[in-house]
Parts: structure tokens; C-alpha cells; sequence
């Protein structure tokens, strides 16, 4: 990482970690609370669909999936809410995988539609299961992980970096190299002799293990799950995200995720049209930022070298 | 029995009018229009408005709501997609943006109570001894004019075999002297027209609420998606299944889950035969 | 010599058209040998089928005594078979050296910590490590093709299948990829099968034809003979004709 990176590093990661106390305001924490949230679902759909270049319109079967199983867990069984995230995890790779299998080979908007589809069907399956998973109103009463809010808070944060530490290694490595071969010509990556399914179904497992990590954080910071985790609207909200920061960087999306959870909290001011305000700075983007806001900001603002 | 069938009809043939539309625009213009149930919306929003709201004439308010969520179909694809025409997933994430803040506009000017629209056939018809209510049975004789109409028009006319070309090759067709740019346009004006009129004569019976373009779009997906994207008849085909099989399970099983029906039928398709029935080979 | 690869009766059908017919023919290692026919004769079918990209509908390919009908893509590269495409296949979005980078993944390479060294041996060989940096999108046809080969050859086939290297090559292009495919025959031992329509290059390389025609392999012999062969020149040129080089 270049020595320039890093301080751009240091400085973000610095102003994070500072200004929750400064602030000393227990809504502000909660809100940054969810923007580290973000970040992780962010990341880590930049991961599979930024790489690879294979859109998930579903990241939130995944985010869900992880939600639900901490939900289950603590909330119908009582157990210690640190079980929750091994559980998660799981809950979410046995879903990208159950989902990967099938669709991957999927063509561009075939795969988008599938995976859209897969995270809408568990939408309704939350939904009329009503016996097993309190329907639409949910499951609620879930323990917090830490009890200070403080506390939590560092506890995401410290998540949000490792996953992002941990992605971007791999980004980096042989495994990354692969993963952006796909997204230049899948048919030349198995003349390769590269097994491209293999490939796809384990980064988009990796995928949905982080954004099932961050469903059971966000599970037991709201005490509550909904249908709406599973939601496209968040499906959608994760891939703007990913978009606003920088595709295929993610650390870019991670930001992003920071970014846009904070832009709406500013806006909330403007009470029914904050959401319109969204969309329409986020059509903005889609128009004149192709590559993202923050990471070609960031570029521009170290200067030089690329 | 005779219920269900023509219930089932009915169903089908809205349905029809939906997947119809948003096949046209795909096959076309290779856009996977997420914003087509919006204009489903717009299209029962704007009849209740109309009627409602202005007290405007009946069958002027259904004409002037189709008008307008055309024209509103036509400037989006000119205005929004069209630039960003290279990049599908681009394309994808605006027409979904522009669905989700219509959906917005019409929660926050309508609120989110369902809404009344009146029926141009208020009174009940008997069909051998099975009483269907009007509305119903005007909506299917609608949809099978319209969907006949386009059918015509493409097989028959300048414009529609102008617009074959372009599905087959947009490049190749311009070559030819046809204006492709022009003829997406054309194509999405009509696509938001048909569903715009599924909006206006469905309305009268099915909930008008500011969701209610997503529960048609993921009905409108399923058909297109079991029928193959791009195929007219394939669409139609996979409408009369989706709607009569959404039927069956209202009646006889529970209406809750006529939701799923839609969502396992798009599952199913994609991992047994993503082309869908009478669509092209699309893995990758 | 013993063959490295034997074919025998492989069959492809496209809904009513039989574009591959009851093929057979063997390749001893070491060999290079030429697949000639008009267009539509079959050829790029043949190598579909041979490299996995299409199942067949019948016969048998072996390659060093074991099948590979059947078989993924990636799976035959990893037993030794690599290809070319007739129209270039790069990775966009990378550079040059992270392509052939990506042929050395290939679990047959076993490439571990050698892997940058390798990279530039064969970057050296195929003329291209001055553009190791370059982004694909910039290099020239010519180029692009040497990058095939190039990531062709990372994966360390035994059998190299070359689909019509020289289309889209201009005069002073083609004579330095012909010099490049004959240096690589000869030191490093491959066996190699090459599609081509381009007749002079193509005799300059290859010691054996294998003319096809509609699907069929119509004659099998030297070039020499070949190019006289009356079936092979009816196909390109229509009955009456005396020789085609």
C-alpha cells in the first residue's frame, strides 16, 4: 500500500474513531453505527459483483439470512448473542451457495433477475411463515452484543476494517487476478484452464459470508428482525453504495456505505423528500461519476500516480 | 369451476398486457425496464386522478392516463436511458431509481391507503349461470384488443417491421436508413402505454396503492421470464400459466401465497431453462 | 511416434445440420499438423469439440490413450491441450503481463513461487515483454495475437491448437508469427494442429493436412498432395479446376 494510501488511511480511520465520543450523543452513535454497517454490506458486495463484474441484485438474501439465523438464535432460543455470528456466517454461505450453484451460469441481467428473485422469494417466505418467523411484524427482543453504544460502535468498526482488510488481500492475490479474468472474458479464463465455476461459486460465498456478518451485527444492534432485510430495496441501496464509492475497489464501497447512510441521516431534516433527494443525487452519480464519487476523488485529491 | 376459469382469464390477460410490454422493450432494445410497474401505477393513479380527483369523463380519463404514462415512458428511455444505453447495469439502476421515486411521488402526494377508482362497468354480468363482475370481463376484452392491435401493427405496418429490424440488429437496421434511437422510443412509448392501460382497467378491481408497481413487476418478471425474454407469444402463453395456476392457488389453496407463485415460477425457470419457454440461449 | 491424440468418428449435430461428421484422424507427438477447409467446413466445431466447449453426439477422442469427450474446458487444459481462438480473446481490463499471469493459475502449471519468472520467460519468447505493462485495450491485432499464444502456452500444453492464427494479419505481420510458431515447435517439442485458410504460411508449417469439407475429413496427406487432391480443390473452387497453391 503506498505510503500516500496509507495516511489517507490513517486520517479516515482516525476521524472514525474519534468523533463518535467527541460527539457524545447517543443517536449520533447509532447512526454511525449503521454507516460501519453499510460499509461492510457495501464491501462486500463490491467484492463478488465489482470483480467479477456479475451483478447481485439479491445481496440481501444474504444480509437477511444472517439477520434471520441471529434472530432465531437469540431471540427464539435465547441463546448468547455471540453465537449469532458463527451461525450468520453460515446461515449466508449456505444461501450464496444454494443460489451460486444454479444462476451462475447465468448470462448479465439472467444472473441479476435470479438473484433478485431468490431474495424476494425469502422476503415472502419470511413473511408467511408467520409461525417461525413473526411474519411481517418480525422477531424482536434481541440482546445487544455489547451494551454500551460506544462499545458496539468500535465493535462494527473494528469489523468493518478487518473485512475490508480481509477482501482487499484477497483482491490482491492469484484469487483476485482470477476473479477479474472472469469479468474480461469468461470462455478465455476456462481456456486457461481455470475451473471459472469454481471460482465464482466460492467469491460469491465469500461474498455472502461478510454480508451475513453484517446482517447479525445489524440483528442485534436494531434488537429486531423484519422481512424488510431481505428486502430489494436494500438490495439496491448496497449496489448504489458500491457505486457512489468506487466499483471494484472496496474499499471505495466501504465509504460509500459511510458516505450515503450519512447523507441521509443530514437529510432528515427534510423529513417525506430526503428520499427523494436520494434518489435524485443518485441519478446524478449514475450520470456524470461513472466510476464512483470517492475513489476517483481520492485519486484526484493524492495526486499522480495511479 | 367456470369461475376460475374466467377468473383465471382475466387475470391472465392483465397479466398478458403487463409481460407484453415489457417483453417488446427488451426484445427491442435489449433494456430490462425496471420501472414498468411503475407505469402500471401511473396508469391506475393517474385514471383515479382523472375521474376522481377532476371528475373527468371515464373513458377520457382512461385515454388521457395511457397518453401520459407513454409520454412519461418516452421521456424517461430518452432522457435517462438513452445515455447510459452501454452499461446494462447502469441502465438497470436507473430505471429502478426512476420506480422507486415514482413510487415515492405517489406515496407522499396519495398517502398509502388504497385507493378507489371508479368502474367504467359497475354492474355484474352473467356468463352461464356464473356471475362475473363487469370490470373484469371489460378488462379481458381490452387486453386482447390491445395485445391484437400490437400484433397487427407489428406484423402489418412500416413502423412495425421497422421495429422487427431493430430487434434483430440495431446497427444493421440503421444501416438501413431506420432511425434505431428513434424507433427504442417509440417502442417504450408503447410499452408504457399497454402497461399504463393494464393500470387504468385493472385499477377499478385490484388495489391501487403506492406499491402495487411492485407486486406487477414481479409478476410481470415471472411471465416474461417463464415465457423468454423477448417472445411475444412466449409472453402470452406463460401469462395464461402464471395467472391461471396464480388463480388456482387463490381459490383453492391460500391467497397469500399467489405472491410465491410468481417467485418459484422465476426460480424455476431460470435454473431449469433460462430461456424460458420460447426465448433465445442465454448462459453464459 | 506414438499418438499423442486419436480421433475417431466424432459426430456433432445442430438441430438438422451435421456439422462435424464421423471425423477421425491421429496426431503423433511433435507433429504440426494443418486443418484445412472452406468456411463452414467444420474446422472451429472440430476444436470446440476437442477443447470441451461443445459436447458431442458421438465417436471417441483420446489424448495420451485416455478420453476427454466429456470433459470441462478448464479440466483438458489441465491435461495439456491449450487453444487459441479465431477471434482474440483477451482479459480487458488487464495488462498484458496479468493475462499470461492468469495462464499460469492453471493447477497443471504448479507455478508457486516461480510464477513472475515464468511470466517473463514466455513473455520473452512469444516478442512481447516490452509491453508487459501495456493494457490490452491499446495493442495491436498482431500483438493481441501473440498474447494468445502467449497465454496458450502458460499452461504448459503438450498439444497446442492454433484457430486460424493468421486471420486479420497483414504482409509483415504474418511472416514473424510464422517464424515465432515454428521456434516454439521446435524447442520446446509441442504438437501442434493449426486451422488456417492462408495456404503459403500454412505449407511452410506443416508436414501433414488434414482437408475437410461439409463436416467430413475429405483427405489426409501431405500438402504437397493435398493441394492436388481433387476433392480438396472442388471445395474451395468448384469441379474442373487443376490446383489451388
Amino acid at each position: 500500500m503506498g505510503k500516500r494510501n496509507m495516511v489517507g488511511a490513517g486520517v479516515l480511520l482516525g476521524l472514525l474513531v474519534a468523533l463518535p465520543p467527541l460527539l457524545h450523543n447517543h443517536y449520533l452513535t447509532g447512526v454511525f453505527i449503521v454507516c460501519a454497517i453499510d460499509g461492510i454490506w457495501a464491501a462486500s458486495w463490491d467484492f463478488f459483483s465489482g470483480l467479477t463484474g456479475r451483478e447481485n441484485f439479491g445481496h440481501a438474501l444474504f444480509i437477511g439470512g444472517g439477520a434471520y439465523a441471529a434472530a432465531f438464535l437469540n431471540g427464539n432460543f435465547g441463546l448468547n448473542p455471540w453465537f449469532s455470528i458463527p451461525a450468520g456466517i453460515a446461515v449466508a454461505v449456505v444461501f450464496g451457495l444454494l443460489v451460486g450453484f444454479p444462476t451462475l451460469r447465468l448470462k448479465g441481467p439472467y444472473f441479476a433477475l435470479a438473484t433478485l428473485a431468490s431474495a424476494a422469494i425469502m422476503q415472502q417466505v419470511a413473511i408467511n411463515l408467520w409461525q417461525y418467523t413473526g411474519g411481517s411484524e418480525g422477531i424482536y427482543g434481541l440482546d445487544t452484543l455489547i451494551d454500551s453504544s460506544l462499545g458496539s460502535y468500535y465493535l462494527v468498526l473494528a469489523i468493518l476494517v478487518a473485512t475490508v482488510v480481509v477482501l482487499s488481500l484477497i483482491a490482491r492475490s492469484r484469487w483476485g487476478t482470477i476473479m477479474r479474468a472472469i469479468k474480461g472474458d469468461e470462455t478465455a479464463c476456462q481456456a486457461a484452464g481455470i475451473n471459472v465455476t469454481f471460482y465464482k461459486i466460492a467469491s460469491l460465498a465469500v461474498s455472502a459470508a461478510f454480508a451475513g456478518l453484517g446482517g447479525v451485527l445489524f440483528a442485534h444492534y436494531q434488537q429486531a428482525v423484519t422481512p424488510d432485510d431481505f428486502d430489494v430495496f436494500l438490495s439496491i441501496s448496497v449496489i448504489i453504495m458500491a457505486y457512489v464509492g468506487g466499483i471494484g475497489t472496496i474499499w471505495g464501497a466501504a465509504c460509500g456505505g459511510i458516505l450515503l447512510n450519512l447523507m441521509l441521516e443530514l437529510m432528515r431534516g427534510l423529513g417525506e423528500y430526503r428520499l427523494w433527494v436520494y434518489y435524485v443525487i443518485l441519478m446524478v452519480v449514475l450520470f456524470f461519476m461513472r466510476e464512483g464519487f470517492v475513489a476517483p476523488l481520492w485519486r484526484r485529491l493524492r495526486g499522480g500516480n495511479a | 369451476m367456470l369461475t376460475v376459469l374466467i377468473y383465471g382469464a382475466v387475470t391472465s390477460a392483465v397479466l398478458a398486457m403487463l409481460a407484453v410490454g415489457f417483453t417488446l422493450i427488451f426484445g427491442v432494445a435489449r433494456i430490462l425496464n425496471l420501472a414498468h410497474g411503475a407505469f402500471y401505477a401511473l396508469g391506475a393513479y393517474c385514471a383515479y386522478s382523472f375521474t376522481a380527483l377532476l371528475k373527468l369523463p371515464l373513458v377520457v380519463s382512461a385515454a388521457l392516463a395511457v397518453a401520459l404514462v407513454a409520454v412519461f415512458g418516452m421521456a424517461m428511455e430518452r432522457v435517462l436511458v438513452r445515455p447510459l444505453r452501454q452499461s446494462s447495469l447502469a441502465v438497470l439502476m436507473i430505471t429502478l431509481t426512476v420506480a422507486l421515486t415514482v413510487e415515492q411521488v405517489l406515496f407522499v402526494v396519495f398517502g398509502s391507503q388504497s385507493k378507489n377508482v371508479p368502474a367504467f362497468v359497475n354492474f355484474p354480468i352473467n356468463v352461464h349461470g356464473v356471475s362475473v363482475d363487469g370490470q373484469r370481463l371489460l378488462a379481458l376484452a381490452i387486453a386482447v384488443a390491445l395485445i391484437g392491435a400490437l400484433w397487427l401493427f407489428i406484423q402489418r405496418t412500416r413502423l412495425g417491421s421497422a421495429i422487427l429490424a431493430v430487434s434483430q440488429d440495431p446497427e444493421a437496421a440503421q444501416y438501413m436508413g431506420i432511425p434505431s434511437n428513434r424507433i427504442f422510443t417509440i417502442v417504450m412509448g408503447l410499452s408504457a402505454a399497454l402497461a399504463g392501460a393494464a393500470g387504468v382497467i385493472s385499477g377499478p378491481f385490484l388495489s391501487v396503492r403506492p406499491t402495487m408497481d411492485q407486486t406487477a413487476m414481479i409478476t410481470a418478471f415471472s411471465v416474461v421470464i417463464v415465457g423468454g425474454l423477448g417472445s411475444i407469444p412466449g409472453s402470452i402463453l406463460a401469462a395464461c400459466i402464471i395467472g391461471y395456476s396464480q388463480t388456482f392457488v387463490a381459490f383453492y389453496l391460500n391467497p397469500e401465497w399467489t405472491g410465491t407463485v410468481s417467485l418459484v415460477a422465476i426460480l424455476l425457470t431460470l435454473v431449469l431453462r433460462p430461456s424460458g419457454l420460447m426465448g433465445r440461449v442465454v448462459n453464459a | 511416434m506414438s499418438a499423442l491424440l486419436e480421433v475417431e468418428g466424432l459426430t456433432k449435430r445442430f438441430s438438422g445440420v451435421t456439422a462435424v461428421k464421423d471425423v477421425s484422424f491421429t496426431l503423433g507427438a511433435g507433429e504440426i499438423t494443418g486443418v484445412l477447409g472452406p468456411n463452414g467446413a467444420g474446422k472451429t466445431t472440430l476444436f470446440n469439440l476437442l477443447t470441451g466447449f461443445l459436447p458431442s453426439d458421438g465417436g471417441a477422442a483420446r489424448f495420451e490413450g485416455k478420453s476427454i469427450l466429456g470433459a470441462a474446458p478448464h479440466v483438458i487444459v489441465n491435461r495439456g491441450i491449450a487453444r487459441t481462438f479465431q477471434l482474440c480473446r483477451p482479459f480487458h481490463g488487464m495488462t498484458v503481463r496479468e493475462n499470461v499471469v492468469v495462464g499460469c493459475l492453471a493447477p497443471r502449471v504448479h507455478a508457486g513461487g516461480g510464477l513472475e519468472q515464468r511470466v517473463a520467460e514466455i513473455l520473452g519468447e512469444v516478442g512481447l515483454a516490452h509491453k508487459a505493462e501495456q493494457p490490452v485495450e491499446i495493442l495491436p491485432y498482431g500483438d493481441l495475437r501473440r498474447l494468445e499464444i502467449a497465454r496458450a502456452l502458460a499452461t504448459r500444453p503438450q498439444l497446442l491448437l492454433l484457430d486460424e492464427p493468421f486471420a486479420g494479419l497483414g504482409a509483415g505481420e504474418i511472416e514473424p508469427l510464422v517464424q515465432l510458431i515454428r521456434r516454439l515447435h521446435d524447442t520446446q517439442g509441442l504438437t501442434i494442429l493449426i486451422i488456417e485458410h492462408k495456404l503459403r504460411e500454412f505449407m511452410q508449417l506443416v508436414s501433414r493436412v488434414i482437408a475437410m469439407d461439409f463436416g467430413e475429413v475429405i483427405a489426409i496427406g501431405a500438402p504437397a498432395d493435398i493441394v492436388r487432391h481433387p476433392r480438396v480443390i472442388e471445395s474451395y473452387i468448384g469441379k474442373g479446376a487443376h490446383a489451388i497453391a
